[in-house]
């Protein structure tokens, strides 16, 4: 028993000799990936590590941050709420003074807890709103949460489009449904004027008998907040009924689909969502794009890979302006000053409690040669 | 008034992509008494194989009229053939055994042809390309009608028309008759029952392998599990009209198209798919073989 008991102290600061070490081996910053690197989203994950490896290298190669080369730590959460449990933990032993991750908003929220008590930074692009919502210092949110596409859709409408008479149509998916609510609750809010919401089944096709009542109101915009495979037909047989108002679709109409099943039809309409990596108009984005090329002969996975970049880069710069490894002077910096800072996915900054400022969403028209033009941002 | 005319040609224009479906349901019960569950799938994997000869005509030929003709005519042969091997192998081998046996058999017929499809294609939507038929769209006093639609409406009912002529005025359509009111008394009459199942099933796929394409073409979305929900619209389209009975599966597909297209006009679109099942309710209620009735139920 009592030999039991001091192999446990004997454990402990061994453990506690090698964690504190570790934390303050001062020739090196560490930095922790939390991504799915295997599983359903492992391109995704892949493409965060890959780039948060890439920018690593770059401060690297210009002699590191505060006089410290940085070293990157990757633990695969596969996508896994209890992975991702894991994966803080880990990191948090290993000594990472922030994470990178995780992609999904569950994973995210799984390690949100561990990284808060041991203080470690933590940026993700979890959409989910929930995420901000703990309280934790520590969090940092580099994309833009769900409710933020509703809002700029209702902006886009009122302010940029002056929509005076506006149907919806949602599918009854729980995502389409709350989508399309929340998209209408923000047009009220703005003043706008809905004049029809219907709902349509996902799949069913034939989707002129909707179309026509719509056309009985004589609206200027029918916005639909479902799926491309549904949102292409509504387009085309918009056209076919000669209905001449916009059509504007939600996220998930932004598909290379879309394009295809509209055909002709789909020249001038409208899709919100935040942007391809090749889209984004910053030169910070094209030096990032271009560099990710040269070194891994291949795009990232998608935008959500440069939102994580982003949080990256934004600590980074933290770090480099407190001249601290004090990861509560650099939340109170990122929280605080840092101001407009700019971004591969726009200009970066964040409200107290870890909330990007500003949305990522933009509008698309899809114009005579079949591509999207942005037609309106923040 | 244009709104209810625009709303009937919208109701057509499905109601007769279903009623050429209905009809494939409609001839295998008359002459089986088997719902043939896997014909809606063979309806889906008809538009897939339509777009698999379709891409390879169109490389090699660039007249779009011979590109259509050809690509119907292979195929409805290639669905044909793929109907009577599922009749040989899914229900032939039944046709002795309880009528349960027979339906359990044709669900997993249409599960694994449903799979299949998924498995060789893929589970993302497949599209036909958009400019095989020229978009032409006319506007006739506010009433939009566009080419594809008029080529739906015009050959169905041609189809239709031929069909009806075919059962009722032909030999081989009378002995068709015969087995569906009797398969015993038509063998003792010298009909070779056998044949005249498997040309119910030809005709049946052939139609649907018809019904396939146009959505193909029209829709030009096409997935994997979409058998199911065209499968289902017709089956209670053949049996609003009197399953078994060949003009009431042409109705009854007409009828479910303008109600639905209606009910989604006047009343409410989240409810046109419930008040269609309602109104299939009240007619089984009230007419329990179907608007035109069933012949043959009577023997029962």
């Amino acid at each position: 028993m009592l030999r039991k008991g001091l192999l446990g102290v004997l454990a402990f600061v061994v453990v506690l000799l090698f964690g504190v070490q570790a934390a303050m081996s001062d020739d090196v910053i560490k930095i922790g990936v939390q991504a799915p690197i295997t599983g359903k989203f492992a391109s995704e994950g892949q493409s965060i590590d890959k780039s948060v490896r890439l920018i690593a290298k770059q401060y690297n190669e210009k002699g590191g941050i505060l006089g410290k080369k940085i070293e990157v730590i990757t633990c695969d959460d596969e996508g896994k709420a209890v992975k991702a449990a894991i994966c803080a933990r880990q990191l948090v032993d290993k000594g990472v003074i922030a994470v990178i991750g995780s992609y999904t908003s569950t994973c995210a929220e799984a390690a949100e807890s561990i990284y808060y008590k041991a203080g470690v930074l933590q940026t993700s692009d979890g959409t989910s709103d929930s995420l901000v919502k703990h309280g934790y210092w520590t969090f940092f949110r580099n994309s833009s949460p769900n409710s933020a596409e509703a809002a700029f859709t209702a902006e886009f409408f009122t302010k940029k489009q002056h929509y005076k008479r506006i149907a919806t149509i949602s599918d009854y998916s729980t995502f389409s449904t709350d989508l399309t609510n929340a998209v209408i609750k923000n047009i009220k809010k703005l003043g706008g004027n809905i004049v029809y919401s219907g709902k349509i089944t996902s799949g069913s096709q034939n989707f002129t008998p909707i179309l026509t009542k719509i056309k009985s109101f004589n609206p200027d915009v029918i916005y639909f907040g479902g799926y491309y495979t549904d949102g292409g037909l509504i387009r085309a047989q918009m056209k076919q009924l000669g209905i001449k108002a916009d059509f504007v679709g939600g996220d998930s109409n932004d598909n290379p689909e879309f394009i295809k099943l509209a055909g002709k039809a789909a020249v001038g309409a409208y899709l919100v969502n935040v942007p391809l990596p090749e889209m984004l108009p910053y030169d910070t984005a094209k030096e990032f794009l271009k560099a990710y090329k040269d070194a891994y002969h291949e795009t990232p996975a998608s935008i959500w890979t440069l939102f994580n970049v982003d949080g990256l880069r934004a600590i980074l710069y933290s770090i480099e302006q407190t001249k601290s490894l004090d990861t509560k002077k650099i939340a109170d910096y990122m929280h605080n000053k840092l101001k407009n800072f700019p971004g591969i996915t726009g200009p970066v900054e964040w409200a107290s409690n870890g909330e990007r400022i500003g949305s990522a969403y933009m509008a698309y028209r899809i114009g005579d040669d079949l591509k999207y033009h942005i037609v309106y941002r923040h | 008034m244009d709104i209810f005319l625009q709303q009937l040609i919208n109701g057509l224009t499905i109601g007769s992509i279903y009623a050429l479906v209905a009809l494939g349901y409609t001839m295998v019960y008359g002459v089986l008494k088997l719902i043939n569950f896997a014909h809606g799938d063979l309806v889906a994997f008809s538009a897939y194989v339509g777009l698999v000869v379709m891409m390879q005509l169109s490389g090699a030929i660039s007249s779009s009229v011979i590109i259509i003709l050809l690509t119907f005519l292979v195929t409805i042969v290639v669905i044909a053939i793929s109907g009577v091997t599922l009749e040989r192998i899914a229900y032939k081998p039944l046709r002795k055994a309880p009528r349960l046996s027979a339906v359990v058999s044709a669900l997993g017929a249409s599960l694994v042809i449903e799979n299949g499809i998924m498995l060789i294609w893929g589970p993302r939507p497949k599209i036909f390309p958009a400019d095989i038929v020229p978009n032409i769209n006319w506007n006739i006093g506010g009433v939009y009608i566009g080419l594809m639609q008029l080529l739906v409406l015009v050959i169905s009912f041609v189809l239709m028309f031929v069909l009806y002529f075919f059962v009722n005025k032909t030999k081989l359509g009378t002995a068709m008759r015969a087995s569906a009111i009797d398969q015993d008394a038509a063998r003792l009459m010298g009909i070779n029952v056998d044949k005249i199942i498997m040309t119910t099933f030809i005709i049946g796929s052939s139609l649907g392998a018809v019904g396939g394409l146009f959505i193909g073409m029209y829709y030009r979305g096409i997935y994997f599990n979409m058998g199911w929900i065209y499968g289902l619209n017709a089956f209670v389209a053949a049996i609003i009209g009197g399953i078994g009975n060949i003009p009431g599966a042409m109705l009854g597909g007409m009828l479910l198209g303008i109600f639905n297209a209606l009910i989604s006009g006047y009343l409410s679109s989240s409810w046109a798919l419930a008040l269609t099942y309602v109104l299939l309710i009240i007619i089984m209620i009230f007419r329990p073989t179907g608007i035109l009735g069933e012949r043959v139920a009577e023997k029962v």
